[in-house]
């Protein structure tokens, strides 16, 4: 069997900061194959963004590795090491600050594909013209020469995202990449991500707060819904918008306004115990959630730290009522 | 009768380039507790309008022409000619604002408490324990605990409580209006629900007003009685909530609803609007939309259409071409645009 693409093993963060030591990622596990689309969510402070930098290889684990082609990223050297670096790439959330505010589009494209590609003059010209046609800035000669403040949000985020497909990546993690756009033109940039997953075979990670973001995008995909540094649950993105499986996903979904006047008023709540989300430095013993949750069973979930688990329909859950009953949380707490 | 008349009001901002017309002959009545909902992309000129209601614009901005009517049953006058003395009692007296609860809504330097006796001062009030027991009654009513709260230091609060005190410190002089930028934006799911909830009850409770300003279309689903769909400056749509969202006439309405994709439900033909707003200094000819409509004809470079009632009397748009944008959604029912383009 081939390895997947790209995986991280049982991943965990800590930080020490004058309070405490806070683990901002516990054990996180996530395979992704080639050309898979997949949103990680969650609340701020979640840690998905932590998440995101280590998938990119960009902040090394405490514990756990980071396998790329099943070979350990943090053990690679040299050429090995800058290969995984080409391969991975990142589209920061602010294309306000991601930019060289001095550098044209030329400019900012030019550096990579002459250290990578080896291009120069008419080549690396044909190549940028090539990218900037891709991520549909056009006619791409009209932006080759523009700087970042003559560019909407919008295009600037295509700049950044050009950029970081001069160097052919298999995998791309964009992190917030759309709250920062209009609303108007958040759909086309998710379609322009979406495709390079399906036209370039690019393995695309968005992380998004955002669920309605994260059901649009990763349509065809999967959905990992993080709280207090763990995914608590990980499904096909369909059946965890509709039905999903833990009892704060169920909370987070019903939740959500809708832009949809009837849906949105008329919509099933979840009453959660508590409003406030526990500290870091002072997590609850158990479940993380057990405080707020309104499945949770004393003596169990404030006791035994639950662990991802399947249920029918390829749906893994970190909830013990919900494994233990066969049943996603959704169905038991009536809100289907 | 409506508490705010709004009459062809226009505002433009001095820049090098020439007058940026930010606001162009907008019209409109909010009535008695009734809430409005004004959308838009940036730069359609909902934030200049709201805060030009006020008249906190910045300095850069005049007011070219128009009217800003306050009618409370008790007093009526035109916002536009108060002076200086008369604008600050309207202000958070008669009209108060909720801004974003970014940490800049607040001075960094004192507690809570502090915060609104500031503001109290500011307005007359000067009897401390008056101050302390009508603070004490507004957190309260914002669920929050004012032992914790009041001693608080704006940085230590999460950034649904700082929503939940800028809430109550509107709310301190009973003002017949509120207008609210953007009141859930940055918050988490959870915490966004939360304020929307609060507001909803502190509507039903006080029966103010409220005008607010979100790129977030949900969070008018949520909460407006009435809608305004602004481009350009100006108001191209203006219709009930349900009109709005199911049976929208003009096409920049139609492309916003369509951008937004849901949750629940199905997913339907959702789309971005192709192309970027135009710029306020150089408008195009005739329909300031045109150049991204879908809908247009040749008709549509000649004149800036007017708002026209369509379908309803309460329902206007601004475009000649409403019946075509009506017959390409179909049928009237109630489903979201995305459903019935799809």
């Amino acid at each position: 069997m081939t390895p997947p693409l790209i995986q991280l093993d049982g991943v965990s963060r800590t930080y020490t900061t004058p309070a405490g030591t806070i683990t901002a990622v516990d054990n996180v596990s996530l395979s992704l194959g080639e050309s898979e689309t997949i949103c990680i969510v969650g609340e701020s402070g979640c840690g998905k963004t932590t998440t995101g930098r280590m998938l990119a290889g960009l902040l090394q684990p405490s514990s756990g590795r980071l396998l790329f082609e099943g070979a350990d990223v943090w053990e690679k050297k040299g050429k090995d090491l800058a290969r995984f670096r080409r391969a991975v790439q990142l589209v920061h959330q602010d294309p306000y600050a991601s930019l060289n505010p001095t550098r044209t589009v030329a400019q900012a494209l030019a550096p990579p594909l002459a250290k990578h590609k080896k291009a120069h003059g008419r080549a690396a010209r044909a190549a940028m013209i090539s990218l900037l046609e891709r991520v549909g800035l056009t006619p791409p000669a009209d932006f080759l020469l523009k700087y970042p403040h003559q560019l909407s949000g919008g295009q600037r985020q295509r700049v950044s995202i050009a950029r970081a497909l001069t160097v052919d990546p298999r995998v791309i993690v964009a992190d917030e990449a759309v709250s920062m756009v209009d609303v108007s033109i958040r759909i086309s940039l998710l379609d322009l991500l979406h495709n390079l997953s399906t036209e370039f075979h690019v393995t695309t990670v968005l992380i998004t707060h955002d669920l309605a973001v994260a059901r649009y995008f990763a349509r065809t995909g999967r959905i990992a819904v993080m709280y207090l540094g763990k995914v608590v649950e990980l499904a096909a993105t369909e059946p965890l918008v509709s039905d999903p499986a833990h009892p704060y996903s169920t909370a987070l979904i019903a939740a959500i306004p809708e832009a949809d006047p009837t849906i949105t008023r008329s919509k099933k709540r979840v009453s959660l115990k508590g409003a406030e989300v526990p500290s870091l430095l002072n997590l609850p013993p158990g479940c993380v959630f057990h405080p707020r949750c309104p499945l949770s069973e004393p003596g169990l979930c404030d006791v035994v730290v639950p662990t991802l688990g399947d249920l029918p329909g390829g749906r893994s859950v970190a909830c013990h009522v919900a494994l233990r009953e066969r049943q996603p949380a959704a169905e038991l707490l009536g809100v289907r | 009768m409506p508490v705010l008349s709004v009459r062809d009001l226009s505002i433009e901002y001095r820049t090098r380039r020439g007058p940026v017309q930010a606001v162009r002959d907008v019209t409109f009545d909010l009535a008695q507790g009734e809430t409005i909902a004004i959308i838009g992309e940036s730069g359609s000129g909902k934030t200049t309008l709201a805060v030009g209601l006020i008249r906190l614009s910045p300095r850069s901005a005049r007011v070219t022409k128009g009217e800003i009517r306050y009618d409370d049953g008790k007093r009526a006058f035109d916002v536009l000619s108060l002076d200086a003395e008369r604008l600050r009692r309207f202000r958070w007296a008669d009209c108060a604002m909720v801004f974003q609860a970014a940490l800049s809504a607040f001075n960094p330097v004192i507690n809570i408490w502090e915060q609104f006796l500031d503001t109290a001062r500011a307005h007359g009030m000067n009897d401390k324990h008056k101050v302390h027991d009508r603070t004490r009654e507004l957190l309260d009513l914002v669920h929050l605990d004012p032992k914790r709260v009041l001693s608080a230091y704006p940085h230590e609060l999460s950034g649904g409580m700082r929503q939940r005190v800028l809430i109550a410190m509107a709310l301190l002089l009973d003002p017949r209006i509120v207008i609210l930028d953007e009141p859930t934006t940055a918050l988490d799911i959870l915490t966004q629900r939360a304020i929307i909830d609060l507001l909803r009850e502190l509507r039903g409770r006080l029966g103010f007003s409220t005008i607010f300003i979100s790129h977030d279309l949900s969070i008018a689903a949520e909460l407006a009685d009435r809608m305004l769909t602004m481009y350009a400056g100006r108001i191209v749509e203006r219709a009930s909530v349900e009109d709005l969202f199911y049976r929208p006439r003009h096409p920049y309405s139609v492309g916003l609803m369509r951008a937004v994709p849901r949750v629940s439900g199905a997913l339907g033909s959702v789309a971005s609007i192709p192309g970027s707003p135009p710029d306020l200094i150089r408008l195009p000819h005739g329909c300031s939309y045109y150049p991204r409509c879908p809908f247009h004809v040749e008709q549509c470079l000649k004149e800036d259409p007017p708002l026209i009632p369509v379908d309803t009397p309460d329902h206007e748009a601004a475009c000649i071409r409403w019946e075509a944008v009506a017959a390409a959604l179909g049928s009237d029912a109630e489903a979201p645009v995305a459903e019935k383009l799809a």
